[in-house]
């Protein structure tokens, strides 16, 4: 691409950034122009997160130059990026439920009367946020407490939030995940009223439709690696995702697909908070997937059948016995496990040691005189230490000192211990080295061979496509697409995970 | 009418002031008598005064439990001072900054080292506390100083000299929390310390001054019992942690931090002072006076806590367009 240096607001080489256990960027590139939108592309976990982070402060980096505004700098907090005239959008919302419009849009640069030191001068702070929600076309009053509007209002408060400094660069991060498509054009109006006054604009997105709406150009990043950088107008979209998908599958899955017995769980038109009319089925002997972008409501639908979240309508059936208003206590009595994303705190008690974590979600089973046989413990352990091939000592030993495989593993063994047939696997590789990986993935296989339906969640696609017999593919809480084995392919999930149903 | 008094937004809890406060004008004999209602002003005064730095804490998501050991090192130190023949401006000061480095420490371990703010917080309890019995060798020094006298129990234009004192203290940390850059600052760390962070307010210092603040209150608030009773008892504070925090808690701000403010407080002193006062003049008895301030209070904070509960599930909600 023909670039134009004077244009040039923002230039990124080399960043490198180290997380434990992890390379999160490794020596990327990244030029920003004046007036211009940059999409960022990428799968979850590709960099692109970090890399906006590292440009608005929010981490330092460990290698790498940045020339912003013709200058080398060096942000080491956001306030400096700040004062530079770096406005960020985040995901998240990061706005104060019980502050106003007004007091949410100046956080932290409120304006101040003049003569009187610390005295913040409400009335200018809302005559400014008025200007400013009315030239770019929100209408709201800046008096209202943020918890009275909705989540696209609140997302709207966020871009004039970034705004209400002079800005010369805005961070988008995936600012219309939770808006309609009359929101999202009145923020693609915004930003092009930002590019007529020269503003540069990095805009991360999934949806692919909109790079082709408001982009100028788009970088593609891969598992923390700048890939390409191509032209907006001209580029095929297909040729896009590839690009963001990438890499070969690697022989790390092994499938030995068996004959299905019965259903043992199925949700009919199932509505809780952040999901609605979703019907999946598993049977014993399969692996049905859940994919799906962060925030599409996976985990969330996993949480709610097993009775941590309130469910508002829709039957969870369990060995075809109708679970009504679940809890953990009822789900585990009719055989469900759960094998939560957060091992370390909501999977295993820490301090304690192999054994004793096993027999935790069934000590009446396993105990039935009510009283603890440490021996009848040890056993447990030792069985599952063999049949899982945990690495350790001995079964005493205390599961924090156990990697991260060994911990999943001990989770594992846990929930086999209870006697369910049914178990929920919630990003079960998540920070887990590949040799202990393609072991998990092993195990998954073998639980199939034994009768087990097992409904895994997961970010991964490689990881999906290579183990699951069915994959239902989520947007906006919604199911959008269903895909068989036979017609797995990281595009046909990204298509439906980002775009929309057929 | 209803709108007029939604638009003052008076807390809820003014409401029960008031039901309570009729309540014991019908129940209890001599409740409704100059002599009372004066004695119940000046028994806010002294809590109020502990319980406004104890909003300050609550309101950035923390807690301060020292501040009633404080209280009862101020009254000693002040008792002390005057003894020894000490200048008034100096024995004015002294407990005054004494608060102050307390508060100094807390502040700066839980924000800047990040230490537990409970154990941190329990710990100055403990030390300022036993140092005071120490100090005052377990004993109540009293003392005598007109111009003390005068702070505690004197009048100015017909009114007690606290009260005055009380006001004007509420005043400027109303205005403080309403107005100021520093007011705001705590409502968006208690809000939520990583927003705060991210939009480039300094956690570290703004909630260590709130402790120096907390520290300064309580100090503040031992002088005048001190004045008032014209003495300094290690052991006068001891209630005065728990209370200041029941006065925050039923006066509406969250222990979640960054909702609630200074209005709700005084709401929620003049509740505690209001029960007290109604329940000794109806003859029940101190120690069943505790109990039923207790169920008070449980009431109160169930109440909050299930309908924060149920704002919080409708924000994890996602919202569909396409239904109406």
């Amino acid at each position: 691409m023909a670039l134009n240096e004077e244009n040039v607001i923002l230039k990124m080489t080399g960043i490198t950034k180290r997380f434990p256990g992890t390379l999160a960027l490794d020596n990327v590139d990244f030029i920003c122009e004046k007036g211009k939108v940059h999409v960022l592309l990428g799968e979850n976990g590709a960099g692109k997160s970090t890399l906006v982070k590292i440009i608005s402060g929010v981490y330092t980096r460990d290698a790498g130059t940045i020339w912003y505004d013709g200058k080398e700098v060096n942000f080491t907090d956001v306030r400096q990026a700040m004062a530079a005239g770096i406005g960020m959008i985040h995901q998240e919302l990061s706005l104060l439920p019980e502050r106003t419009i007004a007091q949410n849009i100046y956080l932290g640069h409120e304006p101040m009367k003049k003569g009187l030191k610390g005295v913040v001068d409400y009335k200018k702070m809302i005559q400014d946020s008025k200007e400013l929600l009315d030239r770019l076309g929100v209408e709201l009053d800046p008096n209202i407490p943020i918890h009275k509007i909705s989540i696209a209002q609140k997302q709207m408060v966020e871009v004039v939030k970034a705004l209400s400094q002079d800005v010369k660069l805005v961070i988008m991060d995936e600012p219309t995940s939770s808006l309609t498509s009359r929101e999202i054009q009145k923020l693609f109006n915004i930003v092009e009223k930002l590019k007529e006054d020269g503003i540069a604009i990095i805009y991360i997105s999934h949806r692919m439709d909109e790079i082709k709406r408001i982009g100028d150009s788009v970088t593609v990043m891969r598992d923390g690696q700048y890939i390409d950088t191509l032209d907006a107008a001209t580029v095929d979209l297909n040729v896009l995702i590839s690009m963001m998908v990438g890499r070969k599958i690697e022989k790390m899955y092994e499938r030995n697909y068996c004959q299905l017995g019965e259903v043992v769980f199925e949700t009919e038109n199932l509505t809780g908070l952040r999901f609605r009319n979703v019907n999946i089925k598993v049977r014993a002997g399969e692996i049905v997937s859940l994919s799906g972008l962060v925030g599409s409501g996976r985990t969330e639908i996993a949480k709610a059948v097993f009775g941590y979240d309130p469910i508002d309508s829709g039957k969870i059936k369990l060995m075809r016995k109708e679970i009504k208003r679940p809890t953990p206590i009822k789900s585990v009595a009719n055989g469900m496990g759960f094998l939560p994303e957060d091992r370390k705190s909501e999977g295993l008690v820490q301090p304690m040691t192999i054994s004793e974590n096993m027999v935790s979600a069934c000590l009446t089973k396993t105990f039935p005189s009510r009283f603890l046989n440490t021996k009848k413990e040890s056993e447990i352990g030792e069985k599952y230490v063999k049949s899982l091939k945990i690495a350790t000592p001995d079964v005493n030993k205390v599961v924090e000192e156990l990697s991260g495989g060994n911990q999943q593993k001990v989770v594992m063994g846990k929930w086999l211990e209870t006697g369910c047939k049914f178990l929920i696997f919630d990003e079960p590789t998540r920070g887990i080295d590949v040799g202990s990986k393609s072991e998990i993935y092993k195990l998954l296989d073998s639980l199939t061979q034994k009768g087990y339906g097992i409904l895994l969640i997961s970010s991964e696609m490689n990881e999906i496509i290579g183990i699951s017999d069915r994959v239902y593919v989520m947007k906006e809480g919604e199911v959008t697409g269903i895909l068989d084995r036979g017609e797995l392919i990281q595009e046909r999930i990204m298509h439906y995970a980002v775009g929309g149903k057929e | 009418m209803l709108k007029w008094i939604k638009k003052l937004n008076i807390p809820g809890i003014a409401i029960g002031d008031i039901v309570l406060f009729l309540f014991f004008c019908a129940v209890a004999e001599h409740f409704l008598s100059g002599y009372n209602l004066i004695l119940i002003l000046r028994n806010c005064s002294t809590l109020l005064i502990v319980a406004i730095g104890m909003t300050l804490t609550i309101l950035v998501g923390q807690i301060d439990l020292s501040v009633g050991s404080v209280v009862s090192m101020s009254a000693v130190v002040v008792a002390l001072l005057n003894n020894a023949g000490a200048p008034l401006i100096l024995t004015i000061l002294i407990p005054l900054i004494m608060g102050a480095v307390v508060g100094f420490i807390n502040g700066i371990l839980i924000s800047k080292y990040k230490l537990d703010f409970w154990i941190v917080t329990f710990s100055t309890m403990s030390i300022m506390g036993g140092l005071a019995l120490v100090i005052a060798n377990g004993e109540t020094i009293s003392t005598k100083n007109e111009a003390l006298n005068f702070i505690g129990n004197g009048r100015i234009f017909g009114i007690y000299t606290v009260i005055w004192l009380t006001v004007l203290v509420s005043a400027i940390v109303i205005f403080m929390l309403k107005k100021t850059k520093f007011g705001y600052n705590i409502y968006s760390i208690g809000g939520s310390e990583s927003v705060a962070t991210a939009s480039g307010i300094k956690v570290v210092k703004n909630r260590t001054m709130v402790y120096v603040l907390s520290g300064i209150f309580a100090a503040l608030s031992g002088l005048v019992i001190a004045c008032m009773t014209n003495s300094g008892s290690p052991t006068v504070g001891h209630e005065y942690t728990f209370s200041a925090m029941a006065a925050v808690v039923i006066g509406g701000t969250s222990f979640e931090g960054g909702k609630g403010g200074m209005v709700g407080t005084i709401f929620g002193t003049m509740l505690l002072r209001i029960l007290a006062s109604g329940l000794s003049l109806m003859g029940i008895p101190s120690t069943w006076q505790k109990a039923i301030i207790g169920i008070a209070i449980l009431i109160l904070i169930v109440t909050d806590v299930i309908s924060e509960k149920r704002k919080n599930m409708k924000g994890l909600r996602r919202v569909y367009l396409d239904v109406d």
